[in-house]
Order: structure tokens, then C-alpha cells, then sequence
């Protein structure tokens, strides 16, 4: 469970890029968080994940106030939750299987466990026959895999995807957002930020519509629209 | 655990050099030489005082006595003068004394034996050393020697005051301190700046390795590792590298100085800077790496806090 409790957040001292937010995701929840840019959706993301500090309110994660976590303490949390970007931020010098494997390596995990985990999360992002390639030989869709299995590394119980098919067409893109449903399915909560209307309204599953910071909608079975 | 990440986080930081060869040898050269300069302040400072320390030993006072003293009057100045606390003890020589030295010390030179037989008196006078219990007393013994009170039984006071060579040698071997320190000063900020760059640059060309570090999770020490073992990596190599050219350097110097400086030398063994070297190594050697590795933390983690968010 993800609790905001009146949570605020301002980069500086006159504009903030969320107000007073209160929302729960339950454990195993499918969200997206959908608005258009600069809504504040990002924000939402880096604050669960601790990158930044919320400047009001209170985050909760399973029971863990992380609302001023130590500095110390952000690697554990991090460890819980993974995360994926538009610009994949994948390693250009290592194969598909090191850059998993280096997210584990730097987690400290033994190198069996690495040797045994790794191909178990290639097949499950579907790249087992591109283990050995480079990012610069993939395409976007699967550069795309390649970052949700190194989210998958420590078997976080969240995952944040933060406009993850930003850079992809609409093919790859479902590719995707199928990708994270049975990820989801596989019991992790899964949090989609993104303003492709076509995803939102074909999963079917909670929207939380953001606009200037403030949550203005927040539906079971939502649909979007821009 | 701590095992396989240490010997990961060791991989690394070898491979960090590795990318920065250039740089990594600029830093060991100068480090080794702010070690060999370092070096140069310590022996510098040793050798000083062990000079200073035998030239206080050679402090010699001694009187002889005017002629037609009589043997009672020499045992009374000394009964005086070794009653003083600030005596250790006095020696007599007799004329007689001083002449059986005389005689042993040219035995080999017939024409002195000759001259001597030719000399209806003994021509020596009876003297008398007088050893203080500290070389700082020497000058107030002397003093007190001098005084009216025994002017018309001493004839001469010998007194070889080496205060002004030491004070001379002091303020030389503080000169060299200074120098050298104001040198390993100038050195020590070149190698803080340089190991401070190095990790910089390594910090940016890692910049996305960091990034993903961060975002996985991966600890402090795990991120900044790397850095902080390649530095003391580079010092440890460097205090290797300081000693091997030191030590056949000392060990080369060590006779000619010894020779030099200690010539004469009284008690014991004279000073050796070799010897003093192979005794003292564990010091010597733990200056060196204190110096070493305490540059390098600083500059790497200086850099890091600088250079490394969160
Ligand atoms: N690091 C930052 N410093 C200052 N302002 C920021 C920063 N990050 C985001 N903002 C501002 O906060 C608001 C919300 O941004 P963001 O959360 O990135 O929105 P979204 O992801 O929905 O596009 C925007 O007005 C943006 O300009
Ligand atoms: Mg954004």
C-alpha cells in the first residue's frame, strides 16, 4: 500500500508541481497516472521512489514513512522499488545481459544468484535471443524490455514507469503496456505515468487524471481524454 | 557478501585507473615524490638531533694547574668542584701521569724521548677533567672555575663550548624543516589537486553508471568505493615506490655520512642512518602511508561530496 497523505511538493517557492495530493494504492494495484505535461506526474513518481522530498504531507509505503527517509536508507528503498523511463537510461557499453546483471552486481548480489536470475527475467521480458546484443543493435521496444528487466532485478514489490513507450510507435508501445500487465499480474504494483490516451483507455483498469498538481479525477475503470 | 562486493568494488576501481593510465602516473609521481620529500624532512630531523646529541657528548672542560701546585691543593679544587650538584665527577692527571701519556702516545718517535731526557723537570702540568651531569651545566662549572677564588692555583681553563655549532646546526636543520615542510606543503596540494581532478573526471566519465547505480539502489560505499580504493590504491603504490628508491639511497649515504659527522664519536655505536632505517621501518613506512593514504581520502572524498549527489 502507497499512502499520500496531503502531500505537496514545490520546486520553488511560488509554483507547486503537486498540491495537497491524498491517495491510496493498495498493494497489486494497476494505476496510471494520466495528465498533460507538467501536470505533475513524474513528480508523483520521484517522490514515492525518494529522489525527491516531499515539501508537505506524508508518503507512506507498506507501512515504511518515507516522508524524511535518511539518505542512508534511500539504496533499501530503492531496492523495492523498480523504475523505467522514456530514455530507457540503459548502459551503451554492456550487452542486454550486463546491464541486468550490473543492477544486480551493484545491489551486492552473489554471483550465482546472478548467473541463475538474470536469464530467468530475459525470458520474462521475452529478450532471451538478444541477450548478448548491444542497446545500439535493439530497437526502442525492446531497449524498452531491456530496462524493465533491470527493474526486475530485485524483484521490486513496485514498479514505476514514468511515460515508458514515450519514444515508441504505437506497436511497440502495447507491446509494452502487455509487458507490464503480466508483470502486474505477477503480484507487483504496477504505477504508468503517461498521456497516450489510446493505452489508458484500453487497459481498463484505475486512471488518477493530475492537472497542475492537483488530482481531479480518479476512476476504477477510467478513461482518458485530452 | 561484503567479500564478493569488496572484490567488485577492488575490480573497478582498477578498471577506473585503467581508463585514466595518464593520469594515474602523473599522481604516482607526485606522490612519490611528496613521500620522498617527506622522507627528506624525517632523516633531516633524526640526523640533527643525533648529531647535535654527539656534539653535547664531546663537551669537554678540563684545567691544568699553574707549577709548585702540590698534589693536596689539586685534591682539594677537586674535592671542591665534585661536591657541586651540577657535577658528575672529576678525573686527576698528575704530572706525572700526563707525562707516562705522553710518553705512551710517541713511543714510536725516539726524538721526543730524547728531547725529554734532556728536560731536567717534567714539563707537564697536572690537570684535572671535569665531566657535568648534564652538557647544559658545563658553562656555570666553567664559570666557577674561573672565579678569583682559584686563580692562583688553575692555570687554564679548557673549555671547547660548543653551544654556538649547535645553535648554528639547530637553526640550520630548522631551516631545512621549514623548507621542507613548505615543499611537502606545495607538493601535498599538487597531489590533492591532481587525485581530486583524476576522480573527478572518472566520477563524469562513470556519470551513467552512477546514474543507474543510484537508481537500482546500489549503496554509498558501493557508488563511491571505487574512487576512494583506486586513490589509496595510487598511494599504496606510491609509498612502494618512495622506499624503493629511498632505501639504496640510505643505504648508499649511510658510511660517507656517518664518517663525516660522527668522527671521534665517544660512547657506543655512532649514528648510522641505515641501521636507524631498519630499526625504525615500521615508523618510517607508517609516516609514509599515513601521509599517502590520508591524501588520497581526502582528495577522493573532497571530489565526491563535490562531485556525487546524494
Ligand atoms: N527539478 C525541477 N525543478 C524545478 N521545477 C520542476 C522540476 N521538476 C519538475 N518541475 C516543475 O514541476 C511541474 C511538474 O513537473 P513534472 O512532475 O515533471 O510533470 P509531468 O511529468 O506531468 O510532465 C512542472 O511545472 C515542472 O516545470
Ligand atoms: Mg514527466
Amino acid at each position: 500500500m502507497i499512502t499520500f497523505s496531503n502531500v505537496s511538493k514545490k520546486y520553488s517557492r511560488d509554483s507547486a508541481a503537486l498540491h495537497e495530493i491524498n491517495i491510496k494504492i493498495p498493494t497489486g494495484d494497476f494505476v496510471s497516472i494520466v495528465g498533460q505535461s507538467g501536470a505533475g506526474k513524474s513528480t508523483m513518481l520521484k517522490l514515492i521512489s525518494a529522489e525527491e522530498r516531499p515539501t508537505n504531507g506524508k508518503i507512506v509505503i507498506d507501512g515504511w514513512d518515507i516522508t524524511k527517509i535518511k539518505k542512508w536508507q534511500v539504496p533499501h528503498l530503492r531496492r523495492q522499488i523498480g523504475v523505467v523511463f522514456q530514455d530507457f537510461k540503459l548502459l551503451p557499453k554492456k550487452s542486454t545481459y550486463e546491464n541486468v546483471a550490473f543492477a544486480m552486481e551493484v545491489g551486492g548480489a552473489r554471483t550465482r544468484e546472478i548467473r541463475e536470475s538474470v536469464p530467468h527475467i530475459l525470458k520474462l521480458v521475452n529478450l532471451t535471443n538478444k541477450a548478448t546484443a548491444y542497446p545500439g543493435e535493439l530497437s526502442g521496444g525492446e531497449k524498452q524490455r531491456v530496462a524493465i528487466a533491470r527493474a526486475l532485478a530485485y524483484k521490486p514489490q513496485i514498479l514505476l514507469a514514468d511515460e515508458p513507450t514515450g519514444n515508441l510507435d504505437a506497436l511497440h508501445s502495447w507491446d509494452i503496456v502487455q509487458l507490464l500487465i503480466k508483470i502486474n499480474k505477477l503480484g507487483t504494483t504496477v504505477l504508468l505515468a503517461t498521456h497516450n490516451n489510446d493505452i489508458v483507455n484500453a487497459l481498463k483498469k484505475r486512471v488518477l487524471t493530475l492537472s497542475q498538481g492537483k488530482v481531479v479525477a480518479d476512476k476504477k475503470s477510467g478513461t482518458y481524454k485530452l | 557478501m561484503i567479500g564478493v562486493s569488496f572484490f567488485r568494488v577492488s575490480k573497478a576501481a582498477l578498471q577506473n585507473s585503467w581508463r585514466n593510465v595518464w593520469l594515474t602516473l602523473a599522481t604516482l609521481v607526485i606522490m612519490t615524490i611528496t613521500l620522498l620529500v617527506v622522507l627528506l624532512l624525517y632523516y633531516a630531523n633524526i640526523f640533527g638531533l643525533e648529531v647535535i646529541k654527539d656534539i653535547e657528548q664531546k663537551v669537554d672542560l678540563s684545567v691544568t694547574f699553574k707549577d709548585g701546585i702540590s698534589e693536596q691543593q689539586v685534591n682539594e679544587v677537586a674535592k671542591t668542584v665534585s661536591s657541586r650538584s651540577d657535577v658528575q665527577g672529576v678525573q686527576i692527571i698528575s704530572s706525572e701521569q700526563a707525562l707516562e701519556i705522553f710518553k705512551q702516545r710517541n713511543i714510536d718517535k725516539p726524538f721526543i724521548e730524547e728531547s725529554l731526557k734532556e728536560l731536567e723537570e717534567n714539563p707537564l702540568p697536572a690537570s684535572m677533567f671535569i665531566v657535568a651531569k648534564e652538557p647544559k651545566f658545563y658553562e656555570a662549572i666553567a664559570g666557577f672555575l674561573g672565579t678569583d677564588r682559584f686563580a692562583e692555583i688553575i692555570d687554564e681553563i679548557h673549555f671547547e663550548d660548543s653551544r654556538l655549532i649547535i645553535e648554528r646546526l639547530i637553526s640550520l636543520i630548522e631551516t631545512i624543516k621549514n623548507a621542507g615542510l613548505i615543499i611537502s606543503a606545495v607538493f601535498a596540494g599538487l597531489v590533492v589537486l591532481i587525485m581530486f581532478n583524476t576522480v573527478r573526471l572518472a566520477i563524469y566519465s562513470f556519470r551513467e553508471e552512477i546514474d543507474i547505480m543510484h537508481l537500482v539502489g546500489a549503496s554509498r560505499w558501493f557508488i563511491r568505493g571505487p574512487f576512494v580504493i583506486e586513490s589509496i590504491l595510487v598511494a599504496l603504490i606510491s609509498v612502494v615506490m618512495a622506499n624503493a628508491i629511498a632505501w639504496p639511497i640510505i643505504k648508499a649515504v649511510a658510511p660517507t655520512l656517518t664518517t663525516f659527522f660522527f668522527e671521534g664519536h665517544i660512547q657506543g655505536e655512532p649514528f648510522d642512518i641505515y641501521v636507524h632505517t631498519l630499526d625504525n621501518w615500521p615508523n618510517i613506512v607508517g609516516l609514509q602511508l599515513a601521509v599517502a593514504v590520508g591524501l588520497a581520502m581526502f582528495s577522493s572524498i573532497i571530489a565526491l561530496q563535490r562531485y556525487l549527489k546524494s
